[in-house]
């Protein structure tokens, strides 16, 4: 009696765990496939970006020697990297990064205050601010930009790092998000800190920015690659080399006659490595359970 | 230290108002409990005290100073929350010294008064340790401690204990006292458990729908509760109340059972008679009744039985041998009646 009481549970686990265990094979096989399909292009850009022949590049493309490269070399990287030079891509990398930085600084701060305004001063027509936000977010990018172009080759900015910096530092959605981050932090915080002495913005700065870190994460990443793959505008507002981002330079540079595949390609990485590092460095703050023990007992 | 007082304070959101009227005299070193049902105003006073919420009208004074337009941290008070209300980023020893920093003081000077702080609560070994590496005890006594440094004039508590476990919650409060009598701060302090304001407070204020229905010492108010309110709120058990009326010498209940009254009562008017649990024993001869319940709790035994229609609660000093269904007879101490009228105010 007592036997079968004990092996029936036993053999269900058994199928159970069998069960999981092929379900578990299938999805990791899916994973796999879908994972080998996103990355293979950019390790055969990887791959290319290494070899210095570029006709060879050409003739690779469509055999799995795209995938394997028996001699290495830097050289392009070199070529590009530089900053001066037909194919110098280093000063339009620079100028992304410049671009990217103030952006992005600039743009935390803006945002996130104007958050803090709304979620936590006392702000008259609270709601209607709000929506008007909402309401300006819908509003596409591209259907105001002719206006904006005149605006600003009337104010004689065109072609400076300011005009490609400047319009995007506020954004409503960036506002929203941040207002909807601090306001879901619990009144009490903010009753504290007032009791104790700080003043709004004090509260702001060291209690609300530090306690923000995932929304600030969010927030980089979102507006570092919006920054940084920026197309249409800079190239109604720029003329000259002088302040040209990365991604109008080697659209330019696969528009010309003859491409060189080997230093296309070793652009191609360049560009991509600055936004991948900045995904990196901010993504574990995705994720944070940090202010939880803020007031649970 | 300074003492609080409140006079005529009236607060209302939009057109409901939600303090009525409210006046409190409160002296320099005393504790105070505010007492009430949920939503009868108590975190609305407090807050008004601390100036988190605008005064819709009267006047309230800290240390002889008028604070209706003054701003929290001009106040001179520190503020416990129910929550704790820690900040999740700042060690315990940035919390507490959170406020000194923002007044300019040294770091040195932040330093000693943190750690004289910690000493009083018991806090030195956490002192690097972030609110969510504490226990819920734990991260109270740093709310405390918060409140402490400061050297305030007056402490505010809004329920601190209520997300406490019951056991650590009787800790807490003996030690929440036990820093008053070292400290001497004028305390004002809110709670809807009635335990808690009865060991705790010097005074107690009760409270209900808005207005104050009786201020006094603990045990004032249990002997002499002005109302039949004060009387139920005040005492566990709650206090036994019969509606009737006075019939050749006696209170009639609403249902014929005659209950004597105390010797020279005269008044007409009492429609509830009310009897402590305690003041009621079991009797040779007296009012009949039914035992529906027995509790012996150890120390005493609690006994619920049928006076007519109505549950009756005795609590009983000595073991007795009663068991459900069986007849006795109880008979009221009669100097511990209380009678109320028919609007519930007290007449003896
Ligand atoms: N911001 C507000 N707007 C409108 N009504 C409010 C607001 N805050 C509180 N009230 C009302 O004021 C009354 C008193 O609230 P309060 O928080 O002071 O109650 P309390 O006595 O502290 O209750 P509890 O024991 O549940 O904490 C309640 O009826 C509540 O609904
Ligand atoms: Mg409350």
């Amino acid at each position: 009696m007592s036997d079968i009481a004990i092996s029936t549970p036993q053999a269900q686990m058994t199928r159970t765990h069998s069960a999981v265990g092929s379900l578990r094979i299938v999805q990791t096989a899916c994973i796999l496939v879908i994972a080998l399909v996103i990355v293979s292009p950019l390790f055969m850009l990887l791959i290319a970006s290494l070899k210095d022949d570029r006709f060879q590049i050409l003739a690779d493309m469509g055999s799995f020697r795209a995938f394997w490269v028996s001699d290495p070399t830097f050289a392009n990287f070199a070529e590009v990297g530089n900053f001066s030079g037909e194919l110098a891509f280093g000063r339009y990398l620079l100028n992304s990064l410049i671009i990217l930085a103030l952006t992005v600084g600039s743009g935390l701060i803006v945002n996130s205050m104007a958050g803090f305004v709304l979620a936590w001063g006392s702000v008259r027509g609270r709601a209607l601010i709000l929506s008007l936000v909402i309401a300006l977010y819908v509003i596409p990018q591209e259907s105001i930009i002719m206006p904006l172009v005149i605006m600003v080759s009337r104010a004689g900015m065109t072609d400076t790092f300011a005009v490609q910096i400047v319009p995007w530092i506020a954004s409503p959605l960036y506002i929203f998000l941040f207002y909807q981050f601090f306001a879901q932090l619990p009144k009490e915080l903010v009753e504290a800190a007032q009791i104790d002495g700080a003043s709004i913005f004090r509260i702001y700065r060291s209690i609300f920015l530090p306690l923000s870190l995932p929304a600030l994460a969010t927030v980089s990443i979102l507006m570092g690659i919006e920054s940084w793959n920026q197309y249409l505008w800079p190239i109604l507002v720029t003329q000259t080399d002088y302040a040209r981002p990365i991604a109008v330079a080697i659209a330019t540079f696969f528009g010309q006659d003859s491409i060189y595949w080997d230093r296309a390609m070793a652009a191609s990485v360049l560009m991509m490595l600055p936004i991948l590092a900045l995904y990196l460095a901010f993504q574990r703050w995705f994720v944070s359970s940090f202010v939880g023990s803020a007031v649970k007992g | 230290m300074a003492s609080v007082t409140i006079e005529q304070v009236r607060k209302q959101y939009g057109a409901v108002p939600v303090i009525q009227d409210v006046s409190i005299d409160i002296d320099d070193g005393e504790f105070v409990t505010l007492v009430g049902p949920s939503g009868c105003g108590k975190s609305t006073l407090l807050r008004m005290l601390a100036g988190l919420e605008d005064i819709s009208g009267g006047e309230i004074r800290i240390g002889g100073r008028v604070v209706n337009d003054i701003a929290p941290k001009e106040r001179d008070i520190a503020m416990v929350f129910q929550s704790y209300a820690l900040y999740p980023h700042m060690t315990v020893a940035e919390n507490m010294g959170f406020a000194l920093k923002l007044k300019g003081q040294d770091k040195a000077a932040i330093q000693n008064r943190v750690k004289e702080a910690a000493d009083i609560l018991a806090l030195g070994p956490l002192l690097d340790r972030l609110p969510r590496q504490l226990s819920g005890g734990q991260r109270q006594r740093v709310a405390m401690g918060r409140a402490i440094v400061r050297h305030p004039q007056v402490f505010l508590f809004d329920e601190p204990l209520s997300n406490l476990d019951a056991k650590l919650r009787v800790t807490m409060r003996a030690e929440i006292k036990d820093l008053h009598q070292r400290l001497k701060t004028t305390t004002v302090y809110v709670t809807h458990d009635q335990i808690e304001a009865m060991t705790m407070a010097d005074r107690i204020v009760v409270m209900r729908g808005g207005v104050v229905e009786q201020i006094g010492r603990p045990l004032d108010l249990y002997d002499r509760p002005v109302n039949t309110f004060v009387a139920t709120f005040i005492g566990s058990p709650a206090m036994n109340l019969f509606n009737g009326s006075i019939v050749d010498g006696r209170f009639v209940t609403d249902d014929g059972k005659a209950l004597p009254l105390p010797p020279g009562y005269s008044g007409g008017a009492a429609r509830t008679y009310g009897i402590r649990p305690e003041h009621l024993a079991i009797a040779e001869s007296g009012i009949p009744v039914t035992v529906g319940v027995v509790e012996p709790t150890g120390a005493e035994t609690h006994l619920v039985v049928k006076l007519g229609a109505l549950d009756t609660t005795l609590v009983i000093r000595d073991r007795v041998d009663v068991r459900p269904g069986q007849s006795v007879a109880i008979a009221p101490d009669l100097a511990k009646i209380h009678l109320f009228s028919a609007q519930g105010a007290r007449l003896n």
